[in-house]
């Protein structure tokens, strides 16, 4: 039931935050703080790597999707890792798989928004 | 384990706290994978007991019940998983929310509804039971 939680910047600037373990009601808290720090700094896109993490609840949907509505509102975006199709699933089985945009690796989603205009 | 004969339960208490919610999930797949579930199915159930147990401490939260507790009470059968989670967090009034987001707990509530096959909501003189039901072997 261990969690970490780290902050670092790609090779682009973009800011990444890589969780490991468990989402949920007592880990999601720190989650919110991290993302409230970049979007603090200016952060106009942060990208959440889900692809330690094993476990993720409605808590975590939760402080995903605000920080999405943040972003989006400053015309900005959350981009999500997701490799795993157990944490896949929680997404799909809300629909938030709609929404979000999810890559399944860095590779993929540095490919696709290396496309895009910052 | 025939149909008539009496289910084995096993019961776990836990302080209605964040940090144990883990807790009650590692027991509940512990319980569910000694029964006939798939892999999806253990993880869907694994899923909802954390959902209900997050409600209930939202709740205890919201009343400020510092003291109160949850009972995990899980009935195995050999077709199914009975999975009762009563608490003493105080009443959970109707159009009241919780620290939550409304948005977080329509969620909690759409995955719970989805993950399993009978849920029923109970109020109590301390709080709340809910009873879960997932049977074995459907999808």
């Amino acid at each position: 039931m261990s969690f970490k939680i780290e902050t670092q910047t790609l090779d682009d600037g973009l800011p990444v935050i890589r969780l490991e373990g468990e989402v949920d009601v007592y880990t999601a808290p720190q989650l919110k703080q991290a993302m409230i720090a970049l979007l603090g700094k200016g952060a106009k896109r942060i990208v959440i790597d889900l692809t330690k993490v094993e476990y993720l609840d409605s808590t975590a949907l939760g402080v995903l999707i605000g920080g999405l509505k943040r972003l989006r509102e400053a015309d900005g975006n959350l981009l999500l890792i997701c490799p795993s199709a157990r944490i896949k699933r929680v997404f799909e089985i809300t629909g938030l798989d709609k929404i979000f945009e999810m890559y399944a690796s860095e590779e993929e989603m540095k490919t696709a928004t290396q496309k895009e205009p910052d | 384990m025939a149909n008539n004969e009496a289910p084995a339960q096993v019961e776990l208490i836990i302080p209605c706290q964040p940090e144990y919610v883990g807790v009650a999930r590692l027991a509940l797949l512990g319980i569910a994978s000694r029964m006939p579930f798939t892999y999806e199915q253990i993880e869907d159930l694994r899923l909802a007991v954390g959902e209900l147990c997050t409600s209930s401490v939202e709740w205890a939260q919201k009343n400020k019940m510092h003291e109160a507790r949850i009972v995990l009470r899980a009935e195995i059968f050999s077709d199914k998983l009975t999975v009762d989670i009563l608490d003493t967090a105080g009443p959970r009034r109707c159009g009241e929310s919780t620290s939550r987001d409304e948005e977080e707990e329509n969620l909690a509530q759409l995955l719970i509804t989805l993950l399993v096959d009978e849920v029923e909501v109970t109020p109590q003189p301390e709080g709340t039971l809910v009873r879960m039901v997932k049977y074995a072997g459907q999808q």
